[in-house]
């Protein structure tokens, strides 16, 4: 054990290392440092307090599509090609990545390059061109998106969407980064610059340096960031989503090839809190992500073969058909409880819908026993070594654990409270911040009207198998084909997916 | 922790080039060794406070399912083993992963399968034991066979949604007659919907696949590599040989340019696919090594045709190339998702028209030397983590058998001149080795 301890604070030795300088400069307080002394490569991420939640009614994407007109386009001293022919021989780049609250313009180089990269990356975030051309082409990227790659070409990433969309609704939360297409199509460069004037200010900035980086670097960055528009622009509350009372079901018609599912509903918890470590343990066993620990993915892919995965959480994770590990830089005031059914055959969604529910059930009534809580445990605890391997991610971290306002790094107090929290702390956080009976759930389907009637119904769905299955098996299977529901015939909906992300 | 097998499929529609292309001086010191049983172990010890990453590369893929009815089953069978032993039954192997918090997972390509973990240093001898168990005493009933079949099938249909998933089942269908990269690595519907009934023919493939001559382990991280090599030899020492290679049929010479196009069942742009039938991975083989430089230098982002087309004339959402790394012969491709169907034939003859370009103007010296210096430098940014070391390699691994390859790569890579390229140009891009697919959607 005791070499596994050096490990771990070595590793986690660099992270939420953020500094105060002091002084009447402003942003001297707004810098968070990870030096890592042998790394040859110097980590970006400048973020600016700003998101979706942020996009002027009738103007949602405005915040995705000013960041990209930063990282995308091009620049007061570079044309877009010119930027592009610079960088090429670097092997750099800088991106832009918006949520819901948080914008990071980000890029990572090598220290050898570093005298050339600097300049244009910081060129990219302090004198942006906003030219009419620029614009027209990220706007045809984001209308892509919404019209047809999200409708169309990833039934998961629709199925999160709208169970999103609906939670949120009404509040600032209630629409995807990415915009809503009349929106998106009515974007002027004038409402760019104005966001940008507004929005991307030195007050609303924090400064993210990782790996080799020098002091002169250090204070370069600071100097310079300097030039950023002046200002503090109000912040938006923290969304209160409405109250869920029962179970919602809106179904998305379209020709799919099997049915994807997306469970959820509001929690209010956030990480740093005692409570949030003791969930986190509680959902690892439940539905650690892409995970053959996760107990969900037991019981319908591994038991059953019925599809990919089944995962949950408790903190937004976007992309999770794409990356293993959680990504940085998404943090938000409210979160939810999510249940992610990936595809299953058409004759088997009802049958899967009620498979998960009655699991997540069955941890609410019962919680976690002894073996599944130590099991879980242990796993964490080196398990969450792997969330931030690279400087660029720990960075992320660090940035994250000054949004959440957490002392300290937020992985090390990850591993630290795994070991002080009991199973009686699981299992009453369990009680405290999980529900059975008030839900949202989304699913994409086609033959939307017979799922309708099975579901008001309340109708058994009994299941075949290609294979012989155990007796054990066979048996909860009639449980679970019978278990009820209990949807009302007015709260479930049927939306054409043409309908989506219009307006 | 496993069997989130992602599958790779021949044509990767991203980043393929940047590390295809990355050869430059392998800055760690590595140590390669190979048992009496034909086991080869590569160690490379480097910085990473704790943690180790364990790729085990079969040189198996789905270029080896060279019987009728069975594409997809490397892939399939890469979820089968992590059904476990009679020693370490499922269930108990995934525990113990679980116990000891690591990091795993597998993934099939075209030329082979990776089993890979990122785990903390104190569990080797662990992570040893139960893999080189499964190796050799995979153990498994028809029950289960099955039951994965039906996993294999949901990853089957969650990708199928994709138009690149369709273009890339159509383009190898229709390239190619008789070779085996005729068909994904996920492999055809109708075969995954058939696997339920292959539990004996599974069996056939773990004994003739799954042997030590045709195994490659790497290693990375924090390790001593004589220790390491003393617990590689204490498992997998009474692994025994016997690895069958298959019959591959090579694929003729095309002789014909080939059209094809694909509906898809919803609402898409269009995507264009042009590919031509190019040389197997060979850092000898100057010609292929030009070809690597030349796509990202007429398609990459920085070229004159992805300015024209993606910034200036905004025609085009993507533009993008693929020259890669196999073992037989690849196709060579520029693809581009297009705004308007009406300009799907004006960027084919954009793409042509710069491919006749570079066959008859040297290529600018500066262009080539910024290229050459952005391969070493993407190459050496890209070594950061050791499952970013070990899986970097997996695929010069699983290749040409070792690493020592890496460095041969970048002297070519480096040597490659204006000439050279015009030469690969001309080899490569000529109309008679070309297949030309269109996907559109059948929805407005």
């Amino acid at each position: 054990m005791r070499s596994a301890l050096i490990v771990l604070l070595c590793l986690f030795s660099f992270i939420g290392s953020s500094i105060s300088f002091g002084g009447s400069n402003v942003l001297d307080d707004d810098i968070v440092l990870v030096p890592v002394k042998d790394d040859p490569t110097i980590s970006f991420r400048i973020w600016f307090k700003v998101g979706s939640q942020d996009d002027p009614p009738g103007k949602e994407g405005l915040a995705a599509i000013t960041a990209s007109m930063l990282t995308d386009a091009s620049t007061q001293k570079n044309s877009y090609e010119e930027v592009l022919d610079k960088l090429f021989p670097l092997a750099a780049s800088y991106s832009a990545s918006t949520s819901v609250e948080m914008t990071i313009i980000y890029g990572r180089t090598h220290k050898d390059n570093v005298k050339v990269y600097y300049p244009l990356f910081t060129d990219a975030i302090l004198l942006p061109a906003f030219k009419q051309e620029d614009l027209e082409r990220i706007k045809s990227e984001a209308l892509n998106y919404l019209e047809n790659t999200l409708r169309y070409h990833s039934d998961e990433e629709l199925g999160k969407a709208v169970l999103y969309n609906n939670i949120f609704s009404g509040t600032p939360y209630g629409h995807i980064t990415t915009g809503l297409i009349e929106s998106v199509k009515s974007i002027t460069l004038d409402d760019v610059r104005n966001f940008y004037t507004k929005h991307f200010t030195r007050d609303n900035a924090i400064i993210g340096l990782g790996g080799g980086f020098d002091t002169a670097l250090r204070e370069n960055v600071k100097k310079d960031l300097q030039n950023l528009p002046v200002g503090r622009p109000e912040t938006v509350g923290t969304p209160q989503p409405r109250a869920i009372d029962g179970m919602h079901v809106t179904i998305v018609e379209k020709e799919a090839a099997s049915t994807a599912m997306s469970i959820g509903f509001p929690i209010n918890i956030l990480r740093g809190h005692k409570d949030w470590y003791a969930l986190a343990i509680a959902n690892s066993w439940l539905g650690e992500h892409r995970n053959s620990s996760s107990h969900l993915y037991q019981v319908i892919r591994e038991e059953r073969g019925l599809n990919y995965g089944d995962y949950s959480y408790i903190e937004n994770f976007p992309r999770g058909g794409e990356v293993r590990m959680p990504r940085q830089n998404v943090s938000r005031r409210r979160q939810i409880f999510e249940i992610w059914i990936r595809p299953v055959p058409h004759e088997a969604k009802h049958f899967a819908l009620r498979a998960a529910l009655r699991e997540f059930k069955r941890l609410l009534e019962n919680g976690m026993t002894q073996t599944q809580f130590d099991l879980t445990r242990n796993f964490l605890t080196k398990y969450v070594l792997h969330y931030a391997p690279t400087t660029m991610q720990r960075l992320g971290y660090a940035l994250d654990d000054r949004f959440y306002g957490i002392q300290g790094s937020h992985l090390a107090k990850f591993r630290k409270m795994i070991h002080e929290l009991t199973l009686d702390d699981v299992n009453s956080a369990i009680k405290k911040y999980w529900q059975y009976g008030n839900m949202q759930v989304a699913i994409i389907t086609k033959d939307a009207k017979s799922l309708k009637e099975v579901l008001e119904n309340d109708t058994p769905s009994p299941i075949t198998y290609q294979t012989t299955k155990p007796e054990s098996i066979l048996n909860e299977d009639k449980e679970i084909s019978a278990f009820p529901l209990n949807v009302k015939a007015e709260n479930v909906r049927i939306v054409p997916v043409q309908d989506l992300f219009v307006k | 922790m496993s069997r989130f097998a992602a599958y790779v499929s021949l044509i990767v529609f991203n980043t393929l080039g940047t590390t295809a292309m990355s050869g430059t001086i392998f800055p760690y010191k590595y140590q390669k060794e190979t048992l009496p049983n034909g086991l080869t172990v590569i160690m490379i010890p480097m910085e990473s406070p704790g943690l180790v990453a364990y790729y085990s590369i079969v040189r198996t893929g789905s270029r080896d399912e060279v019987e009728l009815g069975k594409s997809g089953f490397a892939h399939f069978f890469e979820h089968m083993m992590f059904r476990g032993t009679k020693k370490y039954p499922g269930a108990v192997y995934d525990s113990i992963i679980t116990s000891i918090g690591a990091d795993a997972n597998a993934y099939t390509t075209d030329d082979y399968t990776a089993y890979h973990l990122n785990f903390a240093r104190e569990d080797l001898e662990k992570v040893i034991d139960l893999e080189s168990d499964r190796f050799q005493n995979l153990y498994y009933e028809k029950p289960a066979f099955q039951t994965e079949a039906g996993a294999v099938y949901g990853e089957y249909r969650k990708n199928i949604t994709s138009p690149y998933s369709l273009l890339n089942e159509k383009i190898q269908d229709l390239a190619y007659d008789v070779h085996t990269y005729k068909h994904t690595t996920i492999g055809f519907e109708a075969d995954i919907k058939a696997m339920p009934e292959a539990y004996d023919y599974s069996k056939t493939f773990f004994q003739r696949f799954y042997r030590p001559e045709n195994t490659i382990i790497v290693i990375s991280g924090d390790i001593e590599t004589k220790a390491t090599l003393g617990l590689i030899t204490k498992y997998y020492a009474e692994w025994k040989g016997g690895y069958v290679a298959p019959k591959i049929v090579p694929e003729p010479l095309q002789e014909k340019e080939r059209f094809g196009e694909v509906p898809y069942p919803g609402k898409t742009l269009p995507v264009i696919d042009i590919a031509y039938k190019g040389d197997a991975f060979d850092p000898n083989n100057k010609d292929y090594v030009a070809a690597l430089l030349l796509g990202e230098l007429a398609f990459g982002e920085s070229s004159d045709l992805y300015k024209k087309l993606y910034i200036q004339e905004q025609k085009v959402q993507v533009l993008g190339v693929s020259i890669p790394m196999n073992r037989d012969m690849p196709l060579f491709e520029i693809y581009s998702m297009v705004k308007r169907e009406d300009d799907v034939h004006y960027v084919r003859d954009e793409v042509y028209g710069t491919l006749e370009e570079f066959k008859t103007k040297p290529v600018n010296e500066k262009r080539l030397n910024d290229l050459k210096r952005r391969t070493k430098y993407s190459f050496l940014m890209g070594l950061d983590t050791p499952d970013h070391v070990a899986g970097g390699l997996a695929r010069f691994v699983a290749v040409a058998g070792g690493i020592e390859i890496v460095d041969r790569l970048y002297q070519q890579l480096d040597a490659v001149t204006a000439q050279d390229i015009i030469r690969a140009a001309k080899k490569y891009f000529v109309p008679e080795q070309r297949t030309v697919v269109v996907l559109k959607g059948v929805q407005s």
